[in-house]
């Protein structure tokens, strides 16, 4: 442990260095530790470049995180424009090529908000960005041995989402709508993702306490509509009027379930999903859906991008936090037919406003491995 | 008719399909019935649509894979312009549809454009132009989902005759349409001309250039009408609307007979080949069939279409 925060203090007076050798910038930076008088150690950074590096803004739910990501930059007073949109197109070295480029751009004076991408990239990309003197938090990507309180302040936290005890919930009401008894079918993500395997663990899990109904088949649909519309015309075929519960892993997938059905005339069957998409919300208010669940990954993509920045010019001082605020749970809102019209007032015609510096307050508790 | 090696391969597609419905109502007599049928022709409407447009540049000996972005592009532009002229069939919202059909056919006809007077192989240009249609589409969407609620427009899904929705009717016309173009127009005649063989079709006095761009916006025509079925079947558009229509139409163009180099197979094969395909998507779930092994098993299938459905003495190699 000493010699780890030996290094650091060794490390972080080479960068100070280099940048005092810079020029005007480098002063700026090192008269900074000196007005808050804690001595090396803090590395606080003055107006850090701020940005946001995803796989693309195409769906709704990464254009969400973005736009809470601009959120938070116009409120510290920037402009949207002065955060840098890393776009990794769906690409490891991409996303990794490009913190590469935006830390030598910016001297390591920068904070990131990142999605790796894929989980074996978080950890060249936070070694990097360490070894620069940036501040980086994550969102949904990173290994399980990979922990932001080994590094120090610089990899500030990360956040994910679990998705089998909300699955688990939307089970439970479409149980109790069937009467507590009949057959489910589960139209699944991609096979081998994360959320498509917790989503299915919850429906299992809510089956246990439903000895009555029975889980006639679970399949993937890949998250596509037309893939759900197709599957649930051919369930039909299988299993015909022994189908008396719908469990879907996103609302997208739903969507397709509903349309299949209407296409025999079948209106009035139990279906759930997933995602709080808008018009997945309103289909809740119709009562053409009994739930789905909100992730907010508005909220997700301001208070990452916030996290880095307020690590950054010395808000707070990372590894002071207990590991509950370097490694949690964003927030999961369940959306029923009781509630939806309030949601869709609260959330969806309004933008809610933030306060950027609660960095803890709607996230749900620290990370379990299993 | 003689049992000739010619005939056994020009019907062996039908024959594949006759042995794959023979094979799935063995195992669950479910999959005959008249339901599960109307299911698997509901499944086959967009994509046959994609076929028959794709067929008619491949006979001519190029290809095109611009297909997804065209869907997606035409489906969103389609749901907008419904609903900005009403957003009901009854209240002047049918001016979409030859709209968006105007739309599909100067797509295609750009896609048309960029390959012959670029000079870009279409492989490429239709590729391209591809992404350019979904990047479009996600333009004008924002990322977001266009929904069309109007029921009178919806009655292509749900109304029924003889226990078929009212696409699948339009759709067969559709075919009728494609075929008598093949057969009995002289563009149809002259895919075939430039297909079989670009130089002497050149020799002959047919304005090659002038054909593959009448291909290709006609092609777009039958995207746009695809856009517009798959807009009906789930009642909604978004930019990933087209997404898959690109395998699972070059799939059973080829599983169907069409050759890729060009002059051999028509229409008919393609209508055969998208049936084969959603035979196989829908017969794997009905006979119950565990999800890991679908994919495989479809790609197995695939295979062995394509081996009993061409006539590979006619090639010297495969490229």
């Amino acid at each position: 442990m000493s010699t780890f925060i030996k290094d650091y203090i060794d490390r972080e007076v080479i960068t100070r260095r280099k940048l005092l050798l810079a020029g005007a910038a480098g002063m700026a930076t090192l008269a900074v530790p000196a007005v808050f008088g804690r001595g090396q150690a803090r590395a606080a950074l003055t107006d850090p470049a701020i940005a946001w590096s995803y796989r693309d803004r195409a769906s709704a739910y990464w254009n969400a995180v973005v736009s809470g990501g601009e959120a938070f930059v116009e409120s510290i007073g920037r402009s949207k424009s002065d955060m840098v949109n890393l776009i990794s197109e769906g690409s490891s070295e991409k996303s990794l090529s490009d913190i590469k480029a935006f830390l030598s751009k910016t001297g390591g004076n920068c904070a990131i908000a990142c999605d790796p991408n894929d989980s074996p990239n978080a950890r060249p990309i936070v070694e990097a960005v360490q070894a620069a003197g940036g501040y980086i938090s994550t969102i949904w990507n990173k290994t399980d041995d990979l922990h932001p309180w080994d590094f120090g302040d610089n990899y500030v936290s990360h956040m994910t989402w679990s998705d089998e005890q909300p699955s688990e919930q939307t089970a439970r009401i479409l149980f109790e709508a069937m009467g507590g008894k009949g057959g489910v079918v589960h139209l699944g993500g991609i096979a081998a993702n994360n959320p498509a395997v917790e989503r299915l663990a919850g429906l299992q899990n809510a089956l246990k306490d439903f000895p009555d109904i029975e889980l006639l088949d679970a399949q993937p649909a890949d998250w596509d509509t037309t893939k759900a519309a197709e599957l649930m015309s051919s369930f039909l075929t299988r299993y015909g009027d022994r189908i008396t519960g719908v469990h879907c892993a996103a609302d997208n997938i739903a969507y397709g379930v509903i349309e299949a059905l209407r296409a025999e005339g079948i209106t009035d069957m139990p279906i759930v999903a997933y995602d709080g998409n808008p018009e997945a919300v309103k289909l809740v208010m119709d009562g053409q859906l009994l739930a789905t669940v909100f992730t907010n990954p508005y909220w997700g993509g301001g208070i990452s991008a916030a996290l880095a920045y307020h690590a950054a010019i010395g808000t707070f001082k990372p590894s002071e936090e207990p590991h509950e605020h370097r490694e949690f749970y964003g927030p999961t809102v369940l959306i029923t037919q009781k509630d939806a019209a309030e949601f869709k007032a609260q959330y969806l015609d309004a933008t809610p406003e933030y306060d950027w510096t609660d960095f803890w307050g709607p996230s749900n508790g620290q990370i379990q491995y299993r | 008719m003689k049992l000739t090696r010619e005939n056994i391969i020009r019907w062996a597609p039908a024959l594949v399909l006759l042995g794959l419905v023979v094979l799935f109502a063995a195992i669950n007599p479910a999959f005959l019935s008249q339901r599960n049928l109307a299911r698997i022709a509901l499944a086959s409407t967009p994509p046959m649509m994609v076929a028959l447009g794709v067929t008619f540049i491949i006979v001519m000996g190029s290809i095109d894979l611009s297909m997804e972005g065209a869907v997606s592009l035409c489906a969103v532009l389609f749901c907008l312009m419904f609903l900005k002229l009403g957003g009901s069939l009854g209240a002047g919202a049918w001016l979409a549809i030859p709209a968006i059909l105007l739309c599909g056919a100067f797509f295609g006809w750009l896609t048309g454009m960029v390959h012959v007077r670029l000079q870009i192989p279409s492989f490429m240009a239709s590729l391209a132009m591809g992404f350019v249609g979904t990047g479009a589409a996600v333009l004008v969407t924002g990322g977001d989902i266009v929904r069309i609620d109007d029921d009178v427009f919806r009655a292509l899904l749900t109304w029924r005759i003889l226990g078929f929705p009212l696409m699948v009717h339009i759709a067969a016309l559709l075919v009728l349409l494609a075929w008598f173009i093949q057969n009995h127009t002289t563009l149809g005649r002259n895919f075939y001309a430039v297909g079989g063989g670009e130089e002497l079709a050149h020799a002959s006095g047919v304005n090659v250039h002038r054909v593959r761009l009448a291909g290709f916006a006609l092609a777009g025509v039958f995207y746009a009408v695809a856009a517009i079925f798959q807009v009906a079947r789930l009642g909604q558009a978004e930019s990933v609307t087209g997404a898959n229509l690109m395998f699972v139409a070059i799939t059973s163009v080829v599983v169907g007979g069409v050759a890729l180099w060009g002059g051999i197979g028509g229409v008919l094969n393609a209508v055969v080949g998208v049936l084969i395909v959603n035979v196989i998507g829908n017969g794997m779930v009905v006979i119950g069939l565990p999800s890991y092994l679908q994919d495989g098993l479809l790609g197995v299938l695939v295979i062995v279409a394509v081996v009993l459905s061409t006539d590979r003495r006619l090639v010297s190699f495969a490229k």
